[in-house]
């Protein structure tokens, strides 16, 4: 037993006496209110994974395609999501260390700057659309893109100090929760429920057949909903949370609840930019602001208000989750403070990389004419195409007994994990054949 | 709300009874000056295969990205 303890410990203890305290006594809404203290990662990482990007290529898909393929697709690659992200629920509460710890100590340092690499490099890109999505989002309102930026960085900078690990996760899953505000924007589309029905039993209908655009649209929505930030940040929230192996099964649930009510807000937002496609609006150069204004005439004032809300909520929480990732992963690789429960003096280090990553996207968003449309349509195909690796690297630990011992992978979870995988690398494949010889498709 | 500099007074002031709960409710490796390293797992030829096989699929693939992105831009001009 340790002979001392750090006012993180503290912090921790405190959040885990309330679990174990529900845990000791009786009550009818114990198991509710037991969900309640252990819920949280699992939704944080679903909800912000439908990001800006995520949301402006759903709207993207809706306003090409309608109703059809991609409803039952984007609901599939939930299910994806969901396999993956249970996996780092059980590194996390089995190992009690973050990803890119368990990779470095795993794997050694080489792969590890692999692995780091294409966070890094993700996570900066990523972050960069974050903020071009809270810049359009508010550009609805009028506000000046220096005015929105700055207020989203100063955002995440109030969150973060909190320097309680319990306090950050509520914060941030109450803006989280706005991503449902596309629900009233769909209904306010008025879609046809029987198609909505048979576009999920007949996976149709697919207008223009696959082509090039088709083959995009495909790849952003996979880096929509499964990308490598994911890991790092699920895993080490679920160990800064405190979850143990006992929590797993809640884990499981916090899981499932996110990727649902992630499913939902996509699915929604397909439905919300149908009316576009019904009615030949050419959608192709619409960015987050642009979709809410040509939405006026089909969801009216108010659904387009929604709408552009949505978009600034989006990419707000996500710069919140994405910068704690890369802080999470840096403190991990580097050996220092990796908690938001970490105390400033102690935890200097990890909060100024936090705030940092944030700085540095919010700057790069504000340089006149970058390219940022483009920057937001290639995130999620990059997102795509370092995924594979991630996940061999997450199949490799979460089968590795020695750490994880009866937590380890199943012969299910490898089956749906080395499916998922496959499919990834399939995507990737396709999009790099048609990318080398684009004639071999439509245009 | 209660500050670190708080929590640091009141952790040196109790006596250690008062702070065994901390020891009961958290599992020995989640103190975080308290973690064990873990060692290093031997990779299977097979597997580095894998790994060298993923990085060169990246590297590729980001390439295409580049070829796409250089099309694009030349297209538009």
């Amino acid at each position: 037993m340790p002979a001392d303890f750090t006012v993180e410990d503290l912090k921790r203890a405190g959040d885990r006496r309330r679990v174990h305290d529900l845990r000791a006594g009786k009550g009818g809404a114990r198991s509710l209110k037991l969900l309640w203290l252990l819920i949280g990662p699992g939704i944080l990482v679903m909800l912000g994974e439908n990001d800006g990007p995520s949301m402006i290529s759903y709207a993207q898909t809706g306003a090409s395609y309608g109703v059809g393929f991609f409803l039952p697709f984007i609901a599939l690659t939930f299910g994806m999501a969901f396999v993956i992200q249970e996996m780092t629920v059980r590194l996390g509460a089995a190992t009690k260390r973050g990803h890119a710890e368990l990779i470095y100590a795993r794997f050694g340092r080489f792969w590890g700057f692999f692995a780091m690499a294409d966070l890094v490099f993700g996570n900066l890109l990523t972050l960069v659309t974050e903020f071009i999505a809270v810049r359009a989002g508010l550009g609805f309102f009028g506000v000046p893109p220096g005015i929105a930026v700055l207020g989203a960085f100063l955002v995440v900078v109030a969150v973060v100090l909190t320097r309680r690990y319990w306090t950050w996760e509520r914060i941030t899953l109450g803006f989280a929760i706005f991503n449902l505000i596309f629900v009233p924007v769909a209904l306010l589309a008025h879609p046809v429920s029987s198609q909505v029905v048979r576009a999920f039993f007949t996976w149709g209908p697919l207008p223009g057949g696959v082509t090039a655009g088709f083959i995009l649209l495909v790849m952003s929505n996979i880096g929509a909903t499964v990308t490598p930030w994911m890991l790092f940040f699920q895993q080490s929230a679920v160990v800064d949370k405190g979850l143990t192996t006992a929590d797993i099964r809640h884990g499981r649930i916090d899981t499932a609840i996110g990727a649902t009510l992630a499913a939902i807000a996509a699915i929604a937002t397909v439905l919300a930019t149908a009316p576009l496609f019904a009615h030949h609006v050419d959608a192709s150069n619409l960015e987050g602001a642009a979709f809410a204004q040509a939405l006026v005439p089909y969801v009216g004032n108010v659904g387009a208000t929604l709408f552009a809300i949505g978009i600034f909520e989006a990419g707000l929480v996500a710069a919140i989750t994405i910068s704690s990732s890369s802080a999470y992963a840096f403190g991990e690789v580097m050996g220092g403070a990796r908690s938001l429960n970490s105390p400033l003096r102690e935890g200097w280090l990890f909060y100024a990389v936090l705030i940092a990553a944030a700085a540095i996207a919010a700057v790069l968003v504000l340089i006149p004419n970058a390219p940022l449309v483009f920057i937001v349509l290639l995130v999620n195909v990059i997102a795509v195409l370092a995924m594979p690796p991630a996940i061999v690297f997450l199949m490799l630990l979460v089968n590795d007994r020695e750490i994880m011992g009866e937590h380890a992978n199943g012969p299910m979870a490898n089956f749906f994990g080395i499916t998922v995988t496959i499919l990834l690398v399939l995507a990737g494949l396709i999009f790099g054949i048609t990318t080398i010889f684009p004639h071999m498709i439509p245009s | 709300m209660i500050t670190d500099t708080e929590i640091k007074q009141v952790q040196a002031a109790l006596p250690n009874p008062a702070t065994l709960w901390v020891h009961e409710v958290l599992e020995p490796d989640q103190f975080s000056a308290a973690k064990q390293p873990f060692g290093r797992q031997a990779l299977s030829r097979r597997t580095v295969l894998l790994l060298w096989g993923l990085r060169v699929y990246v590297v590729l693939m980001v390439l295409l990205v580049a070829m796409q992105t250089w099309n694009a831009f030349h297209n538009a001009q």
